[in-house]
């Protein structure tokens, strides 16, 4: 009479062992796919400006192309990632500028020349590859004209003469 | 024998397995993750179907073609200076308390696509105390309409017929960066 009792009171409790509710865990990754999805970017290049440089907005819609990069941030200008120039309160120093000339930019150029030579040396031995010209110049939204000129007047002046103006997407 | 209505209830019902699914999710997850976008950085360029291309080309070819020029200064506002056979004529913008005008320059410039439907190019000169954030809303003004304003009719120089677009003036240049 006892054991039937034990028994029924073994049956009667959960079991040892037990399955996750994974449902709603589900419903979570689901969720966190489709935004993920949403926000997946096709684009075969990726600029990634700075952490001191916020990029103007546009209603522009074209995504970038892959040429050489061009960084205007407050403190310095950089080819590629690389530093170039140092700036002070968005000026360029004199020792950078051309005397004779002060749109140039005499080591912006040294670097962009040396850039522009490799391109043209690579497109003389590969056809399939074209020296366009062409820069994207990531620069910080509050830069003023004064110093945009410049650049672009010595990346003219190396021969990058099609320059494109990265900026964030409205959308 | 007696059936009970619980014991029927409990054969219908069943568990989905739901172990795989999540198993798949979980690898994807991390892969897109690496290669999320949350800031889409686009190029300021904007793309031109093959018609307006063809026009803008012939456009280009003409040699007494009407030239639009846009000033944009802090201190005064906008100036359009139009030049149409050797004849100049001013269009001023002026600010907004301290800012640009930026809707008027849209209205200004729709008014100008009316009067020149086949000049697709301007010609920017900012001054160099205007900010690249300010350049950049300025040339989103020129280049396209802005959201249900009435497209942009020109003639296609193939067909002859008449299209309409939303663009108003694509190409925007910078004039004063070669004169140094």
């Amino acid at each position: 009479m006892a054991r039937r009792g034990f028994k029924k009171y073994m049956d009667k409790r959960s079991p040892a062992t037990f399955k996750i509710q994974i449902t709603s865990m589900v419903d979570m990754f689901v969720i966190l796919l489709v935004f993920l999805l949403k926000s997946y970017s096709t684009s075969p290049v990726q600029l990634s400006p700075g952490k001191d440089m916020t990029l103007p907005v546009s209603t522009s819609v074209k995504d970038p192309v892959d040429v050489l990069k061009l960084q205007v941030s407050k403190n310095a200008i950089f080819v590629e990632d690389k530093k170039i120039v140092d700036l002070k309160d968005g000026q360029v120093d004199v020792k950078d500028v051309d005397q004779n000339d002060t749109q140039f930019i005499r080591t912006l150029y040294t670097e962009l020349d040396g850039q522009a030579n490799k391109s043209r040396t690579i497109a003389s031995k590969n056809e399939e590859v074209e020296f366009d010209g062409k820069v994207i110049l990531q620069a910080d939204r509050n830069l003023p004209y004064e110093l945009l000129k410049k650049v672009m007047y010595t990346s003219m002046m190396a021969g990058y003469s099609d320059v494109k103006i990265a900026v964030l997407s409205k959308d | 024998m007696r059936r009970t209505f619980g014991a029927r209830v409990e054969d219908s019902t069943f568990e989905l397995n739901l172990a795989p699914m999540l198993d798949i999710i979980v690898s994807i997850v991390p892969m897109l993750l690496m290669s999320i976008a949350f800031v889409h950085v686009t190029v300021v360029d904007t793309p031109v179907p093959q018609a307006v291309d063809k026009a803008m080309a012939a456009a280009n070819d003409k040699k007494d073609q009407v030239q639009i020029l846009l000033a944009v200064s802090k201190e005064t506002g906008f100036r359009f200076t139009v030049n149409d056979k050797g004849q100049t004529h001013d269009v001023n913008v002026p600010l907004n308390g301290k800012d640009l005008d930026l809707v008027a320059l849209h209205k200004q410039t729709i008014e100008l696509k009316k009067q020149y439907p086949d000049v697709f190019r301007v010609e920017l000169n900012p001054e160099e105390k205007v900010p690249l954030n300010e350049i950049v809303a300025t040339m989103d003004s020129l280049r396209t309409i802005q959201g249900s304003e009435a497209k942009v009719t020109f003639h296609d120089v193939d067909s002859g017929k008449s299209i309409e677009t939303n663009l108003v003036f694509p190409d925007v240049v910078f004039g004063n960066v070669a004169g140094g």
